[in-house]
């Protein structure tokens, strides 16, 4: 009997270990063959001025914070209208995996660019996070008190980003920088 | 003192040239600089070759088993500091571990060394002496958590979007793949034991060692070629590059301190 669980055991960890590599491996052969131009098509368009406004409302065009009773002015609400609820959320979740593959796409040819690719890379996982918490908030009812704090800073690091991706291009001289900024 | 048969001198004579040539190209291709601990278990299959075919011939079985016990030990370890080579390599793009992957990390090794741990532990190989059986349950034990290692390493490192530099997969690929093999293999012998004939594990040995030696004259292939090539930054723009990263560690530093206003 207990050869016969070490079988069927070991059979299992065997089929779904070659399965997630086989899985990945086509998902990695699919990202590395990505043009240019499929990254940028897969960008889901976001109001660029909703997502100035709740980010400007925290900090500077430079991104210093905003002075002390100069900030903070839009409410839970004001900014779940403008982003478009969690939806809109996920739409910039979504968004910065795709910022992440074309710092990565730059990366290819100029691998130099590793230190920023990889900071960009960490501001899209951080994203990630606080919309994982938002998740987690609307799960358990408690939404409305975390949308502005989470939301807002997400937006926040979205919209640095993107302008920090679109400089990086430009200074690369990259030739797809209209199309990028189109899409961004 | 063994017999050994046609195929056992093939693979013997198969596996020395391809280790040899392989250990040859690390350091002529300058890959040994990067990849130490790959270099290491290179060069310890290569002395273990020659080693092995010694003892075979002229010392005694118990002497033999012996022997393949501390140099199956001994590849093993190479083995997980072959992994742990890999994952610096992926998961420290810029010198240091990456902040979101530390933790995932430590859990993928805990998981994986108590899956292993479990499965061994159900395993209950027949063979006529303990250190026999020993070799068995040993070798399942590092070829499944290496298995489990490599595989993880995968998932994590496409999670987080980690890429893979050219070489490093390539060695993370066969090391990967052999593994896999490996387990299935040695599912196999832990079943069916070491009895009088020998015949299964005879066989399943010559598979292992065939599947050994296509990854390593896979490695020979894949780091005898260069990289592709890169392009050079430009010195003003690596400037650039460099200003623009601290203006986002900044930002993120003061986004962060959000609460504490």
């Amino acid at each position: 009997m207990r050869n016969l669980y070490f079988v069927l055991l070991a059979v299992l960890l065997l089929v779904a270990l070659t399965a997630t590599l086989i899985r990945f491996y086509l998902r990695h052969r699919r990202s590395a063959e990505t043009s240019w131009q499929d990254l940028v098509h897969r960008l889901v368009w976001i109001d660029r001025d909703a997502i100035a406004t709740i980010a400007l409302d925290a900090v500077t065009d430079e991104g210093e914070l905003r002075p002390h009773g100069d900030c903070f002015a839009l409410d839970s609400g004001v900014i779940w209208n403008l982003l478009g609820g969690l939806e809109g959320l996920e739409v910039i979740e979504r968004n910065c995996q795709v910022l992440v593959e074309l710092a990565t796409y730059l990366q290819r040819f100029y691998p130099e660019a590793l230190v920023v690719a990889e900071q960009l890379r960490l501001n899209a996982r951080e994203i990630e996070w606080h919309v994982s918490r938002l998740k987690g908030a609307a799960q358990t009812g408690n939404l409305e008190a975390s949308f502005a704090n989470y939301a807002q800073r997400a937006v926040v690091i979205y919209y640095m980003m993107t302008r920090h991706v679109l400089t990086l291009y430009d200074q690369a001289q990259f030739p797809g920088l209209p199309e990028l900024q189109q899409a961004i | 003192m063994t017999h050994l048969t046609g195929f056992d001198i093939f693979t013997w004579i198969a596996s020395f040239l391809v280790n040899g040539t392989l250990a040859i190209i690390l350091f002529v291709r300058g890959r040994a600089r990067s990849f130490p601990f790959f270099t290491a278990y290179i060069l310890e299959q290569v002395v273990d070759a020659i080693v092995a075919y010694f003892v075979i011939l002229h010392a005694a079985a118990l002497t033999y088993q012996k022997y393949s016990w501390t140099a199956a030990s001994i590849e093993e370890m190479l083995k997980l500091c072959v992994f742990y080579e890999v994952a610096v390599h992926v998961f420290c793009p810029t010198g240091s571990w990456a902040r979101d992957v530390r933790k995932a990390f430590l859990v993928l090794i805990c998981l994986s060394v108590v899956i292993a741990v479990l499965l061994t532990w159900l395993a209950h190989p027949y063979a006529p002496r303990f250190i026999q059986t020993q070799i068995l349950r040993g070798n399942f034990f590092s070829s499944v958590l290496l298995s489990e290692l490599c595989v993880g390493m995968v998932v994590l490192s496409g999670t987080v979007g980690l890429p893979w530099k050219t070489h490093v997969a390539r060695i993370a690929q066969g090391l990967g793949a052999y593994s896999l093999a490996r387990v299935g293999i040695l599912t196999i012998q832990n079943v069916v034991g070491i009895h009088g004939g020998r015949h299964i594990i005879t066989r399943t040995s010559h598979v292992n060692d065939s599947i050994y030696i296509a990854c390593a004259l896979y490695w020979v292939v894949m780091l005898w070629a260069e990289a592709p090539a890169t392009r050079e930054l430009p010195a003003a723009m690596k400037m650039q590059i460099y200003t623009l990263n601290r203006q986002v560690e900044n930002d993120l530093r003061r986004i962060r301190t959000w609460r504490q206003h």
